[in-house]
């Protein structure tokens, strides 16, 4: 295996290189390089934006979801993902509008616009960056400890996560948005021919689905319904979630920006559709792999499951490339994070245009740091993380959805309400403050209250 | 013809709701049942795929009948 990860891993990065020098070529301005052109097809639209939702979330996380929670899993990121899919419709149209009224160079500049006010987008700012630095760090770490548990000889788990911070810096300090697009496309075909290969020959096994699921009722029929075989997938946990991922193309600037720079509205609707039938083909092989897992590796760990249904048990040329695309997945994803905060930090400052380029180049580097670091002291429940993140971020779509909805200033109240939320939820997660009352979860507390303040902004002002 | 569009928007927009809050009822996910299964596949799975489907299909629809489509907010 090791020959073949050394050829596919020089193929990769002279791929990325030569991503990286052209996208370079190709950008004539500041703009070009936060915005990536702002022209986006259908195909390379749905292409990135797909690369950064399913990341090593969906190669590495949804499996194991599936393995220790059963088919509920399904309910709980596929359903979600349609529905945001057609949410995308829209919102987007909207957002499109409103970033087109003022030079969009980023969510926080824009919500500081729109409420004629700093604060906005300083709001908006910090809560973006308390939950997507986590987000960003365990991406780089799942891949980082998965690489340390094939390869113990090679380098500790830091060593790795430096690596990939270092790969992920290379293009996208130079290319810019355009090289992270680019490599987007790399991450999504090898996921999607990965998955299915894996998947094939999980389901083979067994000789067809309908045997794999036969065995897994007589194992554990737990896994074959809600809420699982740990409890975790009540109605409350998975109606949250839907919650916190239909809002993230709201509330995170990496899936904003993308619906932003598409070539027109007709692309964006497109790509929608295309993202509904990619996601369905990117998640439906995770369910025979998790279930394969389930009944192969029970008691077995996390990283135990994965090193072995990922890459053991398949050839040694197809276990190298499953290497390459969980590198390309986690550096797709943090990247295209990373490069967001950059670009919303310096979308609310005034800086001269000769300088925005610069600007923006060091903060994406001074994020890149912060992930790495926050890679090394983080937790390693990939899917629960991400989750908190995505609940994180949801608390901010009142304020946001507020400034794009309303036709006059929106109302800054919903600003302190909005930083009380966030606080909140901080507070819950440390468990300083308890995570649920009467039996509700506070994130859908707080939601509730924010969106019903929202709705009653839109009912005075009428 | 806007008129129509206007129409069948809120007729997709309204289907898409409901059948997302249909999602989180027992009616898709009932507590530890997997009956009745299709071809050994548990209840809240195909359902949860039978769901997904006409959920892609909404999209579709709806981006032919999206009504604010025709004004201009091109780049």
């Amino acid at each position: 295996m090791s020959t073949w990860f050394i050829i596919f891993g020089v193929i990769y990065i002279i791929i990325l290189a030569f991503i990286g020098l052209r996208s370079w070529q190709r950008t004539k301005s500041a703009e070009d390089y936060i915005l990536g052109g702002s022209r986006l097809g259908t195909l390379i639209g749905m292409m990135t934006f797909a690369a950064t939702l399913f990341s090593t979330f969906t190669l590495m996380g949804m499996p194991d979801f599936f393995r220790t929670h059963g088919i509920g899993a399904w309910i709980f990121l596929a359903i979600s993902d349609a529905a945001m899919f057609f949410f995308i419709l829209w919102f987007g149209y909207h957002l499109r509008k409103r970033a087109r009224e003022g030079s969009y160079q980023g969510v926080a500049g824009l919500m500081s616009n729109l409420y004629k006010t700093k604060w906005a987008g300083y709001v908006y700012f910090v809560g973006v960056f308390l939950f997507l630095v986590p987000y960003v760090a365990i991406q780089i770490r799942g891949i980082a400890i998965f690489l340390n548990a094939v390869f113990p000889e090679a380098l500790p788990a830091w060593g790795w996560s430096t690596l990939i911070v270092v790969l992920m810096l290379s293009y996208s300090e130079i290319g810019g948005l355009r090289a992270i697009i680019y490599n987007d496309v790399i991450q999504g075909t090898i996921l999607l021919l990965v998955l299915w290969v894996i998947a094939i020959g999980c389901v083979q096994s067994f000789g067809s689905v309908s045997n794999l699921f036969a065995e897994v009722k007589a194992f554990n029929p737990e896994l074959l319904s809600v809420p699982g075989p740990q409890g975790l997938l009540t109605t409350q946990f998975l109606f949250a979630s839907f919650l916190a991922i239909v809002l993230i193309p709201v509330t995170q600037p990496q899936v904003t920006t993308r619906l932003v720079i598409m070539r027109s509205n007709k692309t964006l609707h497109s790509m929608a559709v295309g993202l509904g039938i990619f996601a369905f083909l990117v998640l439906l092989p995770t369910i025979a792999i998790g279930l394969y897992g389930a009944l192969n590796y029970t008691g077995n760990t996390s990283s135990e499951f994965l090193s072995g249904v990922l890459l053991y048990e398949q050839l040694d040329w197809i276990a190298a490339i499953v290497i390459i695309g969980l590198l390309a997945a986690a550096t797709s994803t943090a990247d295209s994070q990373i490069f967001a905060l950059g670009s919303e930090l310096r979308s609310m400052l005034k800086v001269k245009e000769e300088h925005k380029m610069k600007y923006t180049r060091f903060t994406i580097l001074f994020f890149a740091v912060a992930a790495l670091v926050f890679s090394v002291l983080s937790s390693d429940q990939l899917v629960l993380l991400a989750r908190v993140s995505f609940a994180g971020t949801s608390i901010l779509a009142p304020l946001i959805l507020s400034g794009i909805f309303h036709k006059k200033q929106p109302p800054v109240w919903i600003l302190p309400f909005t930083a009380l939320g966030v606080g909140l939820f901080i507070l819950s997660l440390t468990g300083i403050i308890p995570s649920t009352y009467s039996g509700i979860r506070l994130e859908i507390l707080i939601l509730f209250t924010l969106f019903s303040l929202m709705a009653l902004s839109f009912f005075r002002k009428k | 013809m806007k008129k129509i569009k206007h129409k069948s928007w809120k007729v997709i927009c309204i289907t898409a709701i409901i059948l997302a809050i249909v999602t989180f009822t027992p009616l898709v996910i009932p507590y530890s049942q997997s009956r009745p299964m299709l071809g050994n596949l548990p209840y809240t799975l195909w359902m949860g795929i039978l769901i997904y489907i006409i959920l892609v299909i909404l999209t579709f629809i709806g981006t032919r009948v999206y009504p604010d489509n025709d004004k201009s907010t091109d780049s």
